[in-house]
């Protein structure tokens, strides 16, 4: 009976919010503003893992003989199929350069006088590859494209030079090969940065929402005075929480199914598990972040220390969690660090059931972490804001 | 049943090492209009807000339309309406979706809850105002569905802080005329005001607080005797060259029982006894002051009996502000 009316209560108040909240259309405007803004501001700013396709690369031929310049030939119709780089010519080691401080270019190859005598001698001959290491990202990007395309010739020119030794017997591409990989991913198709942002900034999504969510509703109600009509009402003090969380998780869900069409539509993010399994963690992300929001509103006299108590916790949960970048690549006692935020967890294990396809029992650990961690704060939180209620 | 509507027995609320309601005892009837007069910072919202569930009194217990007011809040809940000074609204809502959701908090059914929001939209006259949003409102509008408000789920017991606080006087005059309206109805009215004149007009009784204590609680017209009966008479002096030693020396004569500057050159003075009026004169002679006039008030006012019970003017609270700006005078150097 006294259950069934805190939810009916709770009910009502998250009601009433959404309704205020259409009747406002800047709230409107920010809710929707909010998910896409963070979508696209962290797709690009990181760096992606494929290699940067058409690089400005130059050539600079210093040899004369024929072997060069079939070797540049060579080269250009290599790269044409990759596509990875965009070839230009240049007569001197010096233009080259110069373009190379301009920005122009990011590298040259350049093919040192006597290149054709060494090959027509049976000497190996070889190529400089000058690359602008001033950017590392760029530099090793432009490095494994050239030395891609130099392995690509040398199997080429191997496998010709096998079938010239005149054994008819054996296969070119077995003998120059003899070890091929072909490698398999757990996604299928090219891996997709936003394939790894994507769950776990739904999260982040849902925890930034809900944690000043929380504190900004309670305060503007505190400071309004329309609070003093609530508690003043035959109401349990928990419907106001319920409601508002409620009301919260809606608006969060919203901005999820926003984040989830947009990566979906426009960047090829694919889902490999079960959708209901995500938003249930979603949900249950909610329940272990919802208890800091009150906690924070409920030791705060006002909304701007609310905030900022907020945001102090926010903020290296966003950057510790493992949703921009992996956590395996942080230092180790930035790992430490991320291993008691709840947000790790919760992200880790989206992740798991968005792209893996993992069920409830491989994600468990984290469930049960969370869940954990849900009731401690909630619970302190629940005592606390009684108690600042009625001061 | 108990005729009581409130019973409070020696309340008190402290915050840290300030003490806002000192030890308050009072019973107030069922179908009374009682009221807190006091200055700002008296205590009197303090209590309010305690008697509304919202602040845990320090010590002390209550009765709250029979329900205990530590033991069983959510009784009381259920019994009273509150009209804050804040006003208790949303305004992205409009009038009636404010309403319905405070109906639906107050568990109230929904045809009676539709036909109470009528009925007391006509009340107030605000029926064609139902579906506009809140913050197109004005003030006197805003506050009659405040009022309204408290009362759709039908309290026994209404309480008001500062109701007709900011309000034009039309709207004042008719926020008052509402009041007595519910309380014909029977319901109990609790109310604060630092205005004189809406807790003399409205009130049955009124509690004169200050300092989180009572320094006298009876009928208006009660209130008023208690100065004819002690001997006691006010006088309002012009001085024109008024000092603040000479209102110090005025203060510590055994006839004075209160004094309080009105502005620079008038002081209200509140004395006792044979001849206080010609040891006041000659006091303020002796110091050297230039006497224009002095008056004495015949059928003592309600601010009268203010002054002589709690020893000071209430607008020197209450309009603190709006006299520096007018006489550009230190606060300090007054005399209160």
């Amino acid at each position: 009976m006294n259950i069934i009316n805190i939810l009916k209560d709770s009910y009502h108040i998250m009601e009433k919010d959404l309704l205020a909240l259409r009747r406002n259309r800047e709230s409107v405007a920010a809710l929707i503003i909010l998910p896409i803004a963070f979508l696209l501001l962290f797709g690009y700013i990181f760096p992606s893992a494929t290699i940067e396709q058409h690089m400005p690369v130059g050539i600079v031929n210093l040899d004369n003989g024929q072997a060069s310049i079939a070797f540049v030939t060579q080269i250009e119709t290599l790269n044409k199929n990759s596509g990875a780089m965009n070839i230009l010519n240049y007569s001197s080691v010096e233009e080259a350069k110069t373009q190379i401080d301009r920005g122009n270019i990011y590298g040259t190859f350049i093919i040192p006088p006597g290149f054709s005598n060494n090959l027509t001698n049976g000497k190996s001959a070889n190529v400089i590859v000058y690359v602008d290491n001033s950017n590392p990202q760029l530099s090793s990007s432009v490095e494994s494209a050239a030395s891609n395309t130099i392995t690509g010739l040398n199997g080429m020119q191997a496998e010709i030079n096998v079938v010239k030794m005149g054994s008819t017997t054996v296969n070119a591409q077995s003998t120059v090969f003899p070890f091929t990989q072909n490698i398999e991913t757990t996604i299928p198709g090219k891996s997709n940065y936003f394939n790894f942002l994507a769950p776990g900034l739904m999260i982040m999504i849902v925890m930034i929402t809900v944690m000043t969510g929380i504190p900004e509703a309670i305060s503007k109600e505190r400071e309004m005075g329309t609070f003093d009509g609530m508690l003043s009402a035959p109401i349990n003090q928990i419907s106001i929480i319920l409601g508002y969380t409620a009301s919260l998780c809606v608006k969060g869900f919203a901005q999820v199914i926003l984040v989830l069409t947009i990566a979906i539509i426009f960047f090829g993010v694919t889902v490999q598990g079960s959708i209901l399994l995500a938003f249930f963690l979603l949900l249950l992300g909610i329940f272990s972040f919802v208890g800091i929001g009150i906690l924070a509103v409920s030791s705060s006299k006002n909304q701007a220390t609310g905030t900022t108590i907020v945001n102090l916790i926010m903020f290296p949960m966003m950057f510790l969690a493992g949703i921009f970048f992996p956590i395996q690549q942080m230092p180790w006692f930035m790992q430490d660090i991320s291993k008691i935020i709840p947000l790790t967890y919760a992200a880790d294990a989206m992740r798991k059931v968005m792209l893996l396809n993992a069920n409830i029992g491989d994600v468990l650990t984290q469930i049960l972490i969370l869940v954990g961690f849900g009731i401690v704060t909630m619970s302190m939180a629940v005592i606390l804001f009684r108690k600042s209620m009625t001061s | 049943m108990t005729e009581f509507a409130l019973e409070l027995n020696i309340i008190t609320k402290k915050f840290d090492n300030f003490t806002a309601v000192d030890d308050l005892s009072l019973k107030v009837k069922k179908g009374e209009i009682f009221g807190f007069l006091g200055p700002n910072g008296a205590g009197k919202s303090t209590t309010i807000r305690m008697l509304c569930t919202l602040s845990k009194p320090t010590s002390g217990s209550a009765k709250i339309a029979g329900h205990d007011l530590i033991k069983e809040p959510s009784k009381v809940r259920e019994k009273i309406g509150l009209v804050a000074e804040k006003m208790i609204m949303y305004d992205d809502l409009t009038a009636a979706e404010n309403l319905r959701f405070f109906g639906k908090l107050y568990k109230m059914p929904k045809q009676k809850r539709e036909e109470r929001i009528d009925q007391l939209l006509n009340l107030v006259d605000m029926q064609k105002w139902k579906d506009t949003q809140i913050s197109k409102f004005s003030t006197g509008m805003k506050q009659r569905i405040n009022v309204i408000r408290a009362l759709l789920p039908e309290p026994e017991i209404l309480f008001m802080d500062e109701p007709t606080l900011g309000l034009d006087p039309q709207t004042t005059f008719s926020i008052r005329e509402i009041i007595r309206d519910i309380n014909n109805k029977g319901v109990t009215v609790i109310l604060t005001t630092h205005v004189m004149t809406e807790a003399e007009v409205l009130s049955d009784r009124i509690a004169i607080i200050d300092h989180g204590k009572i320094a006298a609680l009876d009928t208006p017209q009660n209130l008023k005797n208690i100065l004819s009966k002690n001997d006691t008479s006010i006088f309002t002096a012009k001085i024109m060259n008024l000092t603040s030693k000479m209102i110090e020396k005025i203060k510590s004569l055994k006839v004075v029982t209160a004094l309080a500057q009105q502005d620079d050159h008038n002081l209200k003075i509140s004395a006792n006894g044979a001849g206080a009026l010609n040891q006041i004169i000659d006091t303020i002679r002796i110091e050297g002051g230039d006497i224009s006039s002095i008056t004495n008030s015949n059928e003592p006012t309600l601010e009268d009996v203010f002054l002589t019970v709690t020893g000071k003017e209430i607008r020197d609270h209450a309009n603190e502000k709006s006299n520096i700006l007018q006489h550009g005078n230190n606060p300090q150097d007054r005399v209160r």
